[in-house]
C-alpha cells in the first residue's frame, strides 16, 4: 500500500515536471530534428538563435515591457498598500477586490476590454496601449506581497520616528520602504514573470511588428519545429529562474542585516 | 501621532484609482454595453441599441453547441485536475519543512514555466517522432508511431497540468488547519486509516476542494492558447470562436455578445455548485 502510493507520487510529480524536463534538454540536441531523447549534445540552436533577429528584438521587448511593469508597479503597490491602510474598514474590501479584479476575471475578457477601449481612444495597437494592459494585469500580484508586508511592519516603529522629530516623508523613506522591501522584490519578481509570459494580452494588443517573446515563440512554432524553439524556450525560463534567484539573493542579504 | 492630511490619502490612492477606472472599469462597461449594438460596417458598431446578439448567440443551434460543449470540457478539466491534484495535497500538507519548499517549487513549476515553454513541452513529448510513440513502439505495443497532437484529449491533458497548482493550493491549506487531534479521535475509536480518510479528513477538505474546483473551472473555459497550439483546427471552444469573431470578422458587438454569455453561463454553473456543495460545507462546518 505505502509502495503503491509512493509509485503514485512519484507519477504525478513527474507529470509536473515533464513539459519543462524535454524542452531543456531538446535545446542541447545535437541532431537536426527536434527529438527526444537528444542525439548528442550542441549549442548551435542556441547560436541560431541569438543570431535571429526576430527572437532578439522579440526577447529585447520583452525585457523592456517585464521591467517598466516591474518598475510602475512597484510605485502603484507602495502607494496603494498606504492608500489601502488608511482606508476604514467598510472601504478596504472594496478597495481590495478593485485592485485584485485583473487578476480574478479572465485574461481574454480583459484583453478585448482593452482592445476595444484603446481603439476608441485612438491607441489601437500602439505600445502604450500594450504597455499599459501588462501594467493593469502584473499589479495584483505585486498589491498581494506587499500589502502582506506592510502588515507586519509594527505601527509603534512609525510612532517613534515622528515623535523622535521626523516628518512623514522622512519616516516613509527611512522606516516604511526598508521594511517594505522583502515584500517589494517579491512583487517585483512575480511581476516580472507574468508580465514576461504573457501571451493572450500580448496576442490581442500588440503594435504592429512588436513581437514578444511568447509571440515569437508562437509564430515561429506554427511554420517550424526544430530545437531553436526549444532555444528559444529554455531562454525565457533562463530568465524567469535568474530573476528568482537574484531576488532571493538580495532579499536574503538584507534580511541578514 | 500627528494627524495624517486628508488630502495626503487621496493623493496615495489617486493613481490606482484613476489607472483601474481608465483601463479596467471603463473598457468592461463598453464592452457590456457594445454588446447591446446594432454592427456596422464602417465603425466597431452602429447606433442603435438591439438584443439581436444574445438571440443569435444563445438561438443558433452552433453557438448553442460550442458553450454546452465548453462548458462541458471544462466540467471535465476541473474533475480531472481534482483527481490528480487530491493526492499531492495530501502529500504537500503532510510533507516535512525540510521539503516542503522542493515539493512546493515542483507543483509551481508549471505556472513558471509560461503558457508557450509549457504546450511546446508536450507538443515534443507527443510528436511523431516524440519519445511517448517511441516507448510504445519498444514495447511492442503499437507498430506504427501514432499521430497523437492536435485532438481534444491532448488539449484536456495540457491544460489539467497547468491547473494542478490551482487545485493544490487550496486544498493543501484545507488539509493543513484541520486539527490533528480529530484524526487521533477517529483512530482511538476504532476506525481505519480508509475509514478516517473517508470521514473525518475528506470532508474537512472540502473547502479548498470547492475553492480550487471553481478556480479551475473559471480558467478552463477561458482558456485560449492551450487548445489553439494543442488543439490546432480540430478542438473548436468558446474562447477561440470569440476571437475569430473579434479578429477575422471584425463582428465586435456580436464578439462582446459571445463573450458575456460564456462569462454568464461560467457565473450560473459556479452559482449551481456552491449551492448544490452548501449543506455539505455547512455539516463540516458544526465540526471545526
Amino acid at each position: 500500500m505505502r509502495c503503491l502510493w509512493s509509485v503514485l507520487l512519484a507519477l504525478l510529480y513527474t507529470f509536473l515536471l515533464l513539459p519543462l524536463i524535454v524542452v531543456v534538454l531538446a535545446s542541447v540536441s545535437g541532431g537536426q530534428v527536434l527529438r527526444f531523447p537528444p542525439e548528442g549534445f550542441s549549442l548551435k540552436w542556441y547560436a541560431r538563435f541569438f543570431s535571429d533577429e526576430t527572437f532578439i528584438s522579440a526577447l529585447l521587448l520583452s525585457l523592456r515591457l517585464a521591467l517598466v511593469s516591474a518598475l510602475v508597479v512597484s510605485v502603484l503597490a507602495v502607494t496603494s498598500a498606504l492608500f489601502y491602510r488608511r482606508l476604514s474598514a467598510r472601504w478596504r474590501g472594496p478597495f481590495r477586490i478593485l485592485v485584485l479584479l485583473p487578476m480574478l476575471l479572465p485574461e481574454i475578457l480583459t484583453a478585448i476590454g482593452l482592445l476595444f477601449f484603446l481603439y476608441h481612444l485612438g491607441l489601437g495597437s500602439s505600445m502604450f496601449g500594450l504597455q499599459v494592459s501588462h501594467i493593469v494585469v502584473t499589479l495584483p500580484f505585486s498589491f498581494l506581497a506587499v500589502t502582506a508586508a506592510l502588515q507586519q511592519v509594527d505601527l509603534t516603529l512609525e510612532e517613534a520616528s515622528s515623535s523622535l522629530g521626523a516628518g512623514a516623508l522622512e519616516t516613509f523613506w527611512r522606516v516604511v520602504l526598508p521594511l517594505l522591501r522583502p515584500g517589494l522584490f517579491t512583487g517585483a519578481l512575480f511581476t516580472f514573470i507574468v508580465s514576461f509570459d504573457m501571451f493572450t494580452m500580448s496576442f490581442l494588443l500588440k503594435p504592429i511588428g512588436g513581437n514578444t517573446l511568447p509571440l515569437a515563440l508562437f509564430d515561429y512554432l506554427k511554420y517550424d519545429f526544430d530545437p531553436t524553439a526549444a532555444a528559444a524556450a529554455t531562454v525565457s525560463v533562463v530568465f524567469a529562474l535568474v530573476v528568482v534567484f537574484v531576488v532571493e539573493r538580495t532579499v536574503g542579504l538584507r534580511r541578514a542585516f | 501621532m500627528r494627524k495624517t492630511p486628508l488630502w495626503s490619502t487621496w493623493l496615495l490612492g489617486a493613481p490606482v484609482l484613476v489607472l483601474l477606472f481608465v483601463f479596467l472599469v471603463l473598457p468592461y462597461g463598453e464592452m457590456v454595453a457594445m454588446s447591446f449594438r446594432t454592427p456596422a460596417t464602417s465603425a466597431p458598431y452602429g447606433n442603435a441599441w438591439t438584443f439581436a446578439h444574445y438571440l443569435k448567440a444563445l438561438g443558433d443551434p452552433f453557438y448553442l453547441g460550442v458553450l454546452g460543449y465548453t462548458l462541458a470540457v471544462g466540467t471535465l478539466i476541473a474533475v480531472l485536475t481534482l483527481i490528480l491534484s487530491y493526492p499531492i495535497a495530501l502529500h504537500l500538507a503532510r510533507v516535512g519543512d525540510r521539503w516542503y519548499l522542493l515539493f512546493y517549487a515542483c507543483v509551481v513549476s508549471p505556472l513558471l514555466v509560461g503558457v508557450l515553454v509549457r504546450n511546446f513541452g508536450w507538443m515534443i513529448v507527443l510528436s511523431f517522432s516524440g519519445p511517448l510513440n517511441q516507448i510504445l513502439l519498444a514495447l511492442g505495443l503499437i507498430e506504427q508511431p501514432l499521430r497523437l497532437l492536435f485532438n481534444l484529449p491532448v488539449v484536456v491533458l495540457g491544460l489539467v497540468h497547468v491547473f494542478v497548482p490551482f487545485m493544490v493550493l487550496p486544498i493543501t491549506n484545507a488539509l493543513r488547519n484541520i486539527d490533528p487531534a480529530l484524526e487521533e479521535a477517529s483512530h482511538s475509536l476504532g476506525a481505519t486509516r480508509w475509514e478516517t480518510f473517508c470521514r473525518v479528513t475528506l470532508p474537512l477538505s472540502l473547502p479548498g476542494v470547492l475553492a480550487g474546483v471553481t478556480l479551475v473551472f473559471a480558467l478552463a473555459i477561458s482558456a485560449f492558447v492551450t487548445p489553439a497550439l494543442l488543439g490546432g483546427q480540430n478542438v473548436v471552444l468558446m474562447p477561440s470562436i470569440v476571437i475569430q469573431q473579434l479578429i477575422g470578422a471584425f463582428a465586435w458587438p456580436f464578439g462582446a455578445a459571445l463573450a458575456m454569455a460564456l462569462s454568464l453561463a461560467m457565473l450560473i454553473e459556479i452559482g449551481v455548485l456552491t449551492l448544490a456543495m452548501r449543506p455539505l460545507l455547512r455539516r463540516v462546518a458544526r465540526w471545526s
